[in-house]
């Protein structure tokens, strides 16, 4: 049985509601066919893996598949104690952000900008105030979020699974199954 | 004055004079010609703004989508909409960003302009005199009223300057006013530019006044932590940031040997303010001067802003006086619920309280002793101090009464409420550094208050998880009763407030500074909203003064890294110098004392290059960007004071490092490295253009953790004057910052390197590898000396401006 991420779809910080336009949670299946469907897909992800390590592994998994990671905070430096660096780059959230929202960047690699940014593993407020500014000012690139938190301003996300860690787990294999699939 | 032909005097601005022609000398001692921009008005400076914001983006992540500040409204602004008054999102943000500056702008101001009608009042008006080791003693005020003050009375101008602004800049956010973004955040750094005025007169008109230590490197030692407060004695807990009332507890205290029954300890920057009183160079009334000589090392500083419920909940005070500014509106709640008379001493913070301002004093005491009343209103500081220090012996007693009958909370109460507990996780959806609340209490309830005590310095005692458990767990009180011992030993020591930095200090740091070999000024400023802890300050300022950078503390922050100490029992300020210089750590002061880093960068350019300052801002901070490595960092920034100091930081060409709460602020300024164009800057030997490396790259930036933090910090110390030597100190601490916590170079770091004498001396043969392999550098291995690949050449003539009049010949 499939995790159901659509439950919970309450802003992790409850007083996050930014507007008319709001996140809809959605289940893993829809989110791993978006990914897969990416031309230009981005996985961010940020220093909260380090609570919970196990994501790394994840995200390495997601790397393996040809989806190239920004590593945001001093999150690389899990990847390098993993030995795995090959699509992974180091960069704050902020810059990264400010470059996503110009359509003229060209992208960590230099080959054009990204048309689906997934996030995962970044401290809420944060990762939510940057979906905001693309939400706002770059809406040609998809926002989906994977994170154990039901993100406000994504386009598409998971409820909040934050207090069921093995469901949260389970949830991004399924992703990756399917993105592997 | 004399008025020479050509020229007018601005009504009311004494000392000064616009010329209309040639350049008119004020008749004074102060041989500097005006400059061209004396009391800059909203537009004045904007081509410097633009300047900026052309190559740092101006970059919002709005935390509401809607407007809802007229009957139009709410309209719905998300992406490209458009309200019904035509303003947009981008514009939207602008907006609220400007009214944030302009709050923390008008905090500082009013705070200055408070001081200033008191201070006439109680001293009269005392001579202008930093003394011998201060000779350019009002920067900001130099450089952008263009004035030199003789007395305190000539701040007065200098007030009515930015309140004049301050209103100019209010009405633009009328709907239907200013329409764009970028006019927006000009006028938002004008009125961060304005809050570094009213900082910097605030605090001068305050170290003059009370006598406050000039620059002086070894002000005492104060002590620091609710455990230094003797519980023996009454304690008077002094809130907030205006020093009026608190100082004349101190002076009542002091002039009835009072001091072996009461205790004052101060609470957020008004903590920091008494703490310098009678510390200075000695005052002008010798008899002030004999009765109150050192009287603020007396005083003690019971904590920082992030502390302030912890110690309601700690039970760590009799009496309270609140003056203004980051002062709990709930403070009244919680003094009527643990019997703790409050007294509010400025108009700013009244409460729906009584004004007892022209009652007797016994009438007053006696009211508030019977608790006949939570709390009073007396806004004369001379009668509010005797209430406040008569109020707390008076109370003690009682409230100890009260209390055996009642105490906060008893080991019972404390397992009924640990035991209570649902683990339903409401608090932890509601707790901004996410403690994971539930497993904390949890943890208590099966005896184990380990927990409790780890996240005790990371709770920022917002009370949020109190109000949301169904079960009404005093989740706070909790906290007290597992920390108990700690609060009892929270005792350290901090360096009270030096003030300004020496000419004497610039002189001698302002060569390494402006070649690098000193490799940055940190200035670390602002509140205790911090995402992990107290401890994180500490850090930073250990790391940075173990590398060797010129550490300042302001503020809050102060206080909270004085809370650690090394494996010798030394706090930071035990173990290092209080010098403006590499290895030293000074505590500048409180939050308003921060202008005088600000001060410190105008005095790198006038007293170590020779810069006129007067009335000539955009030339000071066109030079300080490019050639003064400073980066501020504001960890716990929280309010919108900290919004008004960044903004002002920025405008003088000062990036900052804020924490990842910091994105309610809505407003960033980033670079983009990708552009070449952005990064044109003009040398002024000749006009010609030339590309830089992207230094600093940032002006306002968010960090998601500390180590991210500290690696952006060493970055945005890059300048591009930075000499060979300067450039590889630099480039060393950045890649080393970089290994140490990411485990691995920068991705940048080739960017930063001109020449091979650039290259850090421990990755040099790496790095030439790496350059060539790599980014297809061209290498001549024999001499190891790079051919062909940076940026551009190193050049040690070459200086840098952004501003075309700066050019001296033109190609
Ligand atoms: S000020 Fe403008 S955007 Fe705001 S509610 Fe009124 S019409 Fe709408
Ligand atoms: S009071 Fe402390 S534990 Fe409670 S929500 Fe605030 S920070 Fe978290
Ligand atoms: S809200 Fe109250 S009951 Fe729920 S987990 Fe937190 S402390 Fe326990």
């Amino acid at each position: 049985m499939a995790v159901d991420t659509t439950k919970n779809p309450v802003p992790f910080e409850m007083a996050q509601i930014p507007g008319p336009e709001m996140a809809k949670a959605y289940n893993t299946a829809v989110i791993g066919a978006i990914l897969k469907k990416a031309k230009r897909p981005l996985l961010v992800v940020g220093a909260e893996l380090f609570e919970d390590p196990v994501i790394f592994d994840k995200a390495i998994e997601i790397g393996k598949t040809g989806v190239p990671i920004a590593a945001t905070a001093h999150s690389i430096k899990g990847f390098v104690e993993r030995g795995y660096t090959d699509n992974v780059t180091m960069i704050g959230l902020h810059p990264l952000t400010n470059y996503l929202r110009f359509k003229d960047w060209q992208g960590l690699d230099g080959k054009g900008q990204y048309d689906v940014v997934i996030f995962m593993g970044i401290f809420y407020k944060f990762a939510s105030a940057m979906f905001s500014a693309l939400k706002n000012f770059n809406r040609d690139i998809k926002r989906v979020s994977i994170d154990r938190y039901y993100h406000v301003n994504a386009d598409m996300t998971f409820g909040n699974l934050a207090f069921n860690v093995d469901q949260y787990h389970e949830a991004v294999d399924e992703v990756i199954a399917k993105l592997k699939g | 004055m004399d008025k020479m032909e050509g020229s007018f005097a601005l009504e009311d601005m004494q000392n000064v004079q616009i010329n209309i022609g040639a350049i008119v000398k004020e008749v004074d001692e102060w041989d500097q010609p005006m400059g061209p921009f004396p009391y800059p008005s909203i537009a004045t400076l904007r081509d410097w703004d633009f300047k900026i914001m052309n190559r740092y983006k101006v970059f919002y992540s709005p935390i509401c989508d809607r407007c809802t500040l007229c009957t139009y409204g709410p309209c719905d602004l998300t992406g490209d909409k458009r309200g019904a008054c035509g303003i947009d999102q981008a514009a939207q943000q602008g907006r609220i960003v400007l009214i944030a500056v302009l709050m923390g702008c008008t905090a500082h101001a009013a705070h200055g302009r408070h001081l200033y009608h008191w201070c006439l009042d109680k001293f009269g008006d005392l001579p202008f005199k930093m003394g011998d080791e201060i000779l350019v003693d009002a920067p900001l005020t130099r450089t952008i009223a263009g004035i030199k003050p003789k007395t305190l009375k000539d701040f007065g101008p200098v007030m009515s300057y930015v309140e004049e602004q301050v209103s100019q800049l209010l009405a633009c956010t009328h709907t239907g006013q200013e329409g764009s973004f970028v006019d927006f955040e000009s006028k938002a750094l004008h009125a961060g530019m304005l809050d570094s005025l009213g900082k910097e007169v605030s605090d001068l008109i305050q170290i003059v006044a009370y006598d406050m230590p000039r620059g002086d490197e070894d002000a005492p030692l104060v002590e620091c932590g609710m455990g230094t407060l003797d519980k023996k004695k009454a304690i008077l807990i002094t809130y907030g940031h205006n020093l009026a009332g608190s100082a004349e507890a101190m002076f009542y205290a002091e002039d009835n040997n009072l001091w072996d029954k009461v205790d004052i300890g101060g609470v957020c920057c008004t903590a920091i303010d008494n703490t310098r009183i009678c510390e200075g160079i000695g005052h002008p009334d010798k008899e002030f001067n004999d009765n109150y000589r050192m009287v603020g090392t007396k005083a003690k500083i019971a904590g920082a802003i992030g502390w302030w419920r912890k110690m309601v909940r700690g039970d760590c005070m009799d009496c309270i006086m609140v003056d203004e500014q980051c002062v709990w509106t709930d403070a009244i709640v919680d003094a009527e619920k643990y019997k703790v008379p409050l007294i509010a001493t400025n108009e700013k913070i009244m409460l729906g309280l009584p004004d007892r301002t022209n009652d007797p004093v016994d009438e007053i005491v006696d009211d508030l002793v019977n608790f006949r009343m939570p709390g009073v209103v007396v806004l004369d500081p001379v009668k509010a101090g005797e209430v406040g220090i008569k109020t707390a012996i008076a109370v003690k007693p009682k409230r100890a009464e009260i209390r055996e009958a009642d105490p906060f909370l008893s080991e019972e109460d404390f397992k009924k409420y640990a035991e209570s507990c649902t683990y339903c996780h409401s608090c932890q959806f509601v707790c901004p550094p996410h403690i994971k609340i539930g497993d904390v209490v949890r943890a208590a309830a099966e005896g184990n208050y380990e927990p409790l005590s780890t996240t005790y310095e990371i709770c920022v005692g917002c009370r949020r998880c109190e109000q949301v458990c169904p079960q009404d767990i005093p989740i706070l009180s909790l906290y007290a009763y597992a920390n108990r011992e700690y609060i009892r030993n929270q005792k350290f020591k901090m360096r009270a407030g030096r003030g300004p930095v020496k000419d004497t200090e610039i002189r001698r740091v302002g060569a390494p500074l402006v070649l690098g070999t000193i490799p940055g000024v940190i200035a670390i400023i602002g509140c205790g909203n911090y995402p992990n802890g107290t401890k994180e300050c500490y850090d930073i300022a250990r790391e940075f003064v173990d590398r060797g950078f010129i550490v300042a503390a302001t503020g809050c922050m102060a206080m909270d890294m004085s809370l650690y100490t090394d494996e010798e029992g030394k706090t930071i300020w035990e173990q290092f110098p209080g010098g403006f210089d590499g290895r030293n750590i000074c505590n500048i002061g409180s939050c308003v004392a921060n202008a005088h880093l600000h001060g410190a960068g105008i005095k790198v350019a006038t007293i170590f290059a020779g810069r006129n300052e007067r009335a000539n801002y955009d030339d000071i901070a066109d030079y300080i960007l490019n050639k003064v490595g400073a980066c501020g960092v504001a960890w716990g920034a929280y309010s919108q004071k900290a919004a008004s100091i960044a903004t002002g930081f920025n405008r003088l060409g000062v990036p900052a490092v804020v924490q990842s709460h910091s994105v309610m602020y809505r407003r960033a300024f980033l670079g983009r490295a990708d552009k070449r164009e952005d990064w044109e800057i003009i040398d002024a030997r000749d006009g010609s253009k030339v590309y830089c490396e992207p230094a600093p790259e940032h002006m306002l930036y968010v960090a998601e953790s500390v180590e991210e933090c500290m690696l952006m910090m060493a970055k945005l110390c890059f300048r591009p004057s930075d000499n060979n030597s300067g450039r590889m100190i630099k480039l060393t601490h950045y890649c080393d910052i970089s290994m140490k916590y990411f485990g691995c170079m920068p991705p940048d770091w080739h960017v930063y390197v001109r020449h091979a004498s650039d290259l850090p001396l421990k990755w040099k043969e790496d790095m030439m590898k790496e350059l060539e392999s790599k980014y297809g550098w061209e290498i001549d291995w024999k001499r190891k000396a790079i051919l062909s690949g940076p940026i551009r050449k190193s050049d040690v003539s070459f200086d840098p401006t952004n501003i075309e009049r700066k050019i001296r010949v033109k190609k």
